[in-house]
């Protein structure tokens, strides 16, 4: 059966059902005996007004007693169907009595079947609704216990904020509770009160400290007022003071005359070496060596002190002060350190760089005059941050020298000391601790300063007593170096001078000789300097006929290199010359490449190879009288000579007719010698002929 | 004997300069001239411009843990004033040619200098080897004016002689018994480059400066035949010149070069069989197997084949070479040695490359 079906079967019955008690109980004894015409009885008396409502007779019925019934029925329907079943086994008819009988009583049964069934269904919905009614009642407990403990934990937190409230007075250091119930009046201190209250307490505290720094803001006015009045006293002393200066300056000028008369410098002096304590102590070493060695030795040596003494003095009178600075100076360079990463501190990073290379305010002049008049002047500085001195120099002189331009770097200050000791370029610091320093503020090099700040020659600083451990050098005093110094500044002055003026014939095709060197040469030189000019060491390391030069390490960064051409008729030798700083103890170096009938050089040439020897290990012989500052002449002049021989001398191609461009002129015993068939280039004096080596 | 004194004075005054070791200028502008091994094959003898022998060790510089040190000079001296341009050794004496003087000096003495030196080589203390021969070409001077240079010499161990070409045109024999001069032999016009003996004949050969080759009988001081090289068309080069500077004798066969190309002759014929077509002027070529090496302007050292084709060029490290030295005396340290135009001495272990240089 359908459920629809089902349902339509018992609304008809629910609507026909509905009956009174009575009727019910009526209905109840008639369930007993089971009739049909009841059934039929009900649904044909729509009319009856009493409604039976089985709803009511559900409350009044106990499942227990309806599960029993329901169990009997059952039973005994099935002992109804097995009586037909026999019944029918037995061979009885459709429709005989006995069977129609027991249907009857089955149909009953199931009438009451159906019965129990519809109200165990209704009593189900019931169970559900009441369930359902008690859970939306727990529904709305629940919500009502979420709220209350919200507003539990809401209050909890309100206290634990009250609790951690810090109130401004805590921070202030207040007198200790003895200290204040000593010496806080009693109308402040109220013992009575604070004692068992820990609040009146601090407040009565509070008060004694606004008390009292009310009377403590009183005596600093105080003290100011006092000061003041002090300061304006000093001020009008010192009025008086100054007031008394040019009267004291007129006596110093009148006794001037006095002084000058007894020839007694005594005011210079005493300027000098009052100046003199201001200088940092390396330059102040180097004042007193060089005072003592100029008074001692060497008249020509004067020296002074320029710079801003005030400034001096200012550096100089606190030493804590100073130390303070460093101090300071390292912990900003320390932030200076954390900082570098961001871009912006760039400008910060030159201040440092500045800092760092502050020399002192006052420097030393030193001026060396020669015999010729010419002065050097030299410039020393103390980088007091460095640890170092620099030097700067100039050159003048009596005569004018502006004629050489191939001289232009002589007397370059950048060049003119350069290697005065062997190595001694003054490029780079010789403190070993500036390479930590410059690489906090990033400086590469400290020849990037050179032109600015002066060159720190190591001689330098053994002058000023300054000593850095290095490899090679033993500890001496700043006096033992003086006067080697002195002299070497000054034979440098000299064999530049030389050289300039050197330079400045060469420039006009003049090979100047001396007389005492005129022994040296054959009387007629035909070849001839066409050209002498300065060129860079690139260009030096350019040329192929230099290559032997630089691979053995020869031409250094330091050195000079010049060209120099000569010629005679279609014949040119380039002669390239690298000059030390050191000229003339350590000699030019000549390269030769001739272009005629070809090109040759001395690394491919024998006989150009000889030559190059010819003047450049042979050169004892050119140096002249001390201190040789004739050399390099000398070299050229002999160079000239040996083109000669050489183009004199160049065998003679039979097969061409015609004149030899270079007739033979100087009077050799042979032309060649030996395997590798040199020319003669050795110019024997008094006989006036050329031989071999 | 007087003479054997001063020199021992200028020596020393010398060695004392040698104790600083060498300027980097003279260093720059030293050539090697010459080379001589010693009788045992350790030892390479090599002279300079500036008169000093140099004592190298192959043994040294040859050995698996050899360093820097090793390929410098055991032993240096100065034996002579002016450059020196040839070394010869007998079975015990190393002889070398000066300006005008031949010195000799014992290889045994020399050995033992070198092993005092290896002792302790900071010091490199120059102990002078004394000169246990000594024999002045200057009794046979032509002009006071200039000493004459010996460019060549060979040891005749026939009749132990040296057979000398130098600078007074004349091919002088010493009789190294009795240090005497046996036979001048005269007919260059010009001062004579070089001088080589034949194995088997009593010839002795000699090209010079003039051009000529001429060929000698030792026996009679006369010349046998004369060769003017440069009047050959095949090998004659008008532009360089005539001079002979380079001569070898194997058997039948003379290798002669110079102005002219290097060119093989075969002596019975008096014919060129064949010229190499080598660029520069050549100054020392020996024979090797079935090769010719050959060296002189240039950097390379020049291996042609007999029938006058360069089998190769092998590069070195001097401009031009002077001298070509192979080492037959050990089989173990045989090597070929080049000098040239630097201070250093090229060393050959296979003769397609450049093992090491030694340097003074």
């Amino acid at each position: 059966m359908s459920s629809e079906a089902l349902k339509k079967r018992k609304s008809k019955v629910l609507r026909s059902e509905g009956g009174t008690p009575e009727m019910k109980r009526g209905r109840a004894e008639g369930d007993q005996q089971v009739s049909p015409h009841v059934i039929v009885g009900e649904n044909t008396r729509p009319d009856d007004m009493r409604v039976y409502s089985e709803e009511v007779e559900l409350d009044g019925r106990d499942p227990e007693q309806d599960y029993v019934q329901y169990k009997e029925s059952c039973e005994s329907l099935a002992t109804l169907m097995s009586e037909i079943q026999d019944l029918k086994a037995n061979g009885a008819k459709e429709g005989c009595p006995e069977v129609e009988q027991r249907r009857m009583q089955s149909c009953i049964h199931f009438m009451n079947l159906k019965k129990l069934n519809r109200l165990a269904h209704m009593r189900l919905k019931r169970g559900r609704d009441q369930t359902h009614e008690a859970k939306q009642k727990v529904d709305v407990l629940h919500l009502q216990l979420q709220n209350l403990l919200y507003e539990v934990m809401h209050l909890q937190k309100e206290i634990s904020k009250c609790l951690e409230f810090k109130s401004k007075h805590e921070e202030i250091d207040l007198v200790t509770e003895e200290e204040f119930y000593q010496e806080a009046p009693q109308e402040i201190s109220r013992p009575h009160l604070t004692k068992n209250d820990p609040h009146q307490l601090t407040l009565a505290r509070l008060d004694w400290e606004l008390e009292q720094r009310k009377r403590l803001a009183e005596k600093y006015k105080e003290s100011q007022a006092t000061k003041e009045k002090i300061q304006k006293s000093i001020e009008v002393k010192k009025e008086h003071l100054r007031s008394l200066q040019p009267g004291l300056h007129a006596i110093m000028q009148a006794s001037l005359p006095v002084q000058e008369y007894l020839s007694m410098p005594i005011e210079q002096t005493q300027k000098q070496t009052e100046v003199a304590r201001h200088l940092p102590p390396p330059l102040y070493v180097l004042f007193v060596q060089a005072n003592a060695y100029g008074q001692a030795c060497d008249k020509n040596l004067t020296l002074s002190i320029s710079g801003d003494v005030d400034e001096a003095k200012a550096l100089s009178k606190p030493p804590e002060d100073s130390q303070d600075d460093e101090s300071d100076s390292d912990a900003e360079e320390e932030q200076e350190k954390t900082k570098r990463r961001r871009p912006t501190t760039g400008g910060q990073l030159d201040d440092k760089r500045r800092e760092m290379l502050k020399r002192h305010p006052l420097s030393l002049c030193l001026d060396l005059m020669c015999k010729d008049g010419s002065i050097l002047h030299l410039s020393f500085y103390y980088l007091m941050n460095l640890n170092i001195m620099t030097v700067k120099t100039k050159v003048s002189t009596s005569t004018d020298l502006n004629t050489a331009i191939s001289a232009g770097d002589l007397l370059k200050s950048d060049t003119l000391l350069s290697c005065l000791y062997t190595n001694d370029q003054g490029r780079e610091t010789p403190n070993p601790a500036n390479r930590y320093q410059f690489d906090k503020v990033g400086i590469v090099s400290f020849a990037d300063y050179v032109d600015e700040l002066g060159h720190p020659y190591m001689w330098v600083q053994s002058l000023g007593g300054l000593h850095f451990p290095s490899d090679t050098s033993e500890v001496s005093l700043s006096a033992s170096h003086m006067e080697s110094s002195m002299k070497l500044l000054r034979g440098r002055v000299q064999s530049r001078l030389a050289l300039h003026k050197q330079f400045a014939s060469l420039e006009h095709s003049i090979i100047p000789v001396s007389s005492e060197c005129q022994h040296l040469f054959p009387a007629k030189i035909i070849s001839r300097l066409a050209r002498w000019t300065t060129i860079t060491h690139q260009d030096y390391m350019d040329f192929s006929y230099t290559r032997h030069v630089t691979e053995a390490g020869l031409a250094k960064d330091t050195d000079l290199y010049f060209m120099g051409v000569v010629e005679r008729g279609t014949a040119r030798l380039q002669a390239a010359v690298v000059l030390s700083p050191r000229y003339p103890e350590i000699s030019p170096l000549f390269s030769l490449c001739l272009s005629w009938k070809g090109e040759r050089s001395g690394r491919t040439d024998d006989n150009l190879r000889a030559m190059e020897s010819e003047v450049n290990v042979f050169k004892n012989e050119l140096q002249g009288p001390r201190p040789g500052h004739q050399l390099l002449t000398n070299q050229i002049a002999r160079l000239c000579v040996c083109l000669d021989v050489y183009l004199e001398t160049e065998g003679q191609d039979d097969s061409v007719e015609g004149p030899r461009e270079f007739p033979r002129e100087k009077m050799c015993l042979r032309t060649v010698r030996g395997p590798n068939r040199l020319k003669p280039f050795k110019y024997n004096h008094p006989q006036g002929f050329f031989s071999h080596r | 004997n007087k003479n054997h004194g001063d020199h021992l004075l200028i020596w020393l005054l010398l060695c004392s300069l040698c104790h600083h070791g060498y300027g980097l200028l003279q260093l720059l502008h030293m050539s090697v001239f010459s080379q001589s091994f010693s009788p045992c094959g350790r030892f390479l003898a090599a002279g300079n411009n500036y008169g000093e022998i140099a004592l190298f060790s192959l043994s040294a510089a040859l050995s698996p843990d050899a360093t820097r040190l090793s390929q410098k000079p055991v032993l240096t001296f100065t034996a002579h004033e002016g450059p020196i341009f040839s070394l010869v050794s007998s079975d015990c004496h190393l002889l070398s040619a000066g300006n005008g003087e031949i010195s000799a000096w014992s290889w045994t003495e020399l050995i033992k200098k070198t092993q005092l030196q290896v002792r302790d080589t900071h010091y490199r203390t120059v102990v002078c080897p004394t000169v246990t021969q000594h024999s002045h070409f200057v009794s046979v001077l032509r002009s006071s004016l200039e000493i004459p240079e010996i460019n060549s010499m060979v040891l005749n161990n026939r009749d132990n002689s040296l057979v000398i070409g130098g600078g007074d045109n004349n091919v002088h024999i010493l009789d190294l018994e009795h240090g005497i001069f046996k036979a001048v032999l005269q007919g260059h016009s010009d001062y004579v480059h070089c001088v080589s003996l034949r194995d088997r004949e009593a010839d002795i050969l000699s090209g010079g400066e003039d051009g000529a080759v001429r060929i000698w009988d030792s026996r009679t001081g006369q010349t046998v035949h004369c060769i003017e090289v440069h009047k050959y068309e095949t090998c004659a080069r008008p532009q360089f010149g005539k001079w002979i500077s380079c001569l070898t004798t194997e058997s039948d066969w003379m290798l002669c070069g110079g102005g002219p190309s290097l060119s093989l002759w075969h002596l019975r014929s008096l014919s060129p069989t064949s010229t190499f077509p080598l660029s520069g002027c050549q100054r020392q070529a020996a024979f090797y197997q079935d090769m010719i090496l050959a060296v002189g302007e240039g950097p390379n050292v020049s291996h042609c084949l007999l029938g006058g084709g360069v089998k190769a060029q092998i590069p070195c490290s001097s401009q031009s070479l002077n001298t070509l030295q192979l080492n037959m005396n050990s089989t173990e340290h045989r090597v070929l040695t080049v000098g040239g135009s630097s201070d250093h001495i090229d060393v050959f272990t296979n003769l397609s490359y450049r093992a090491f240089s030694l340097s003074f």
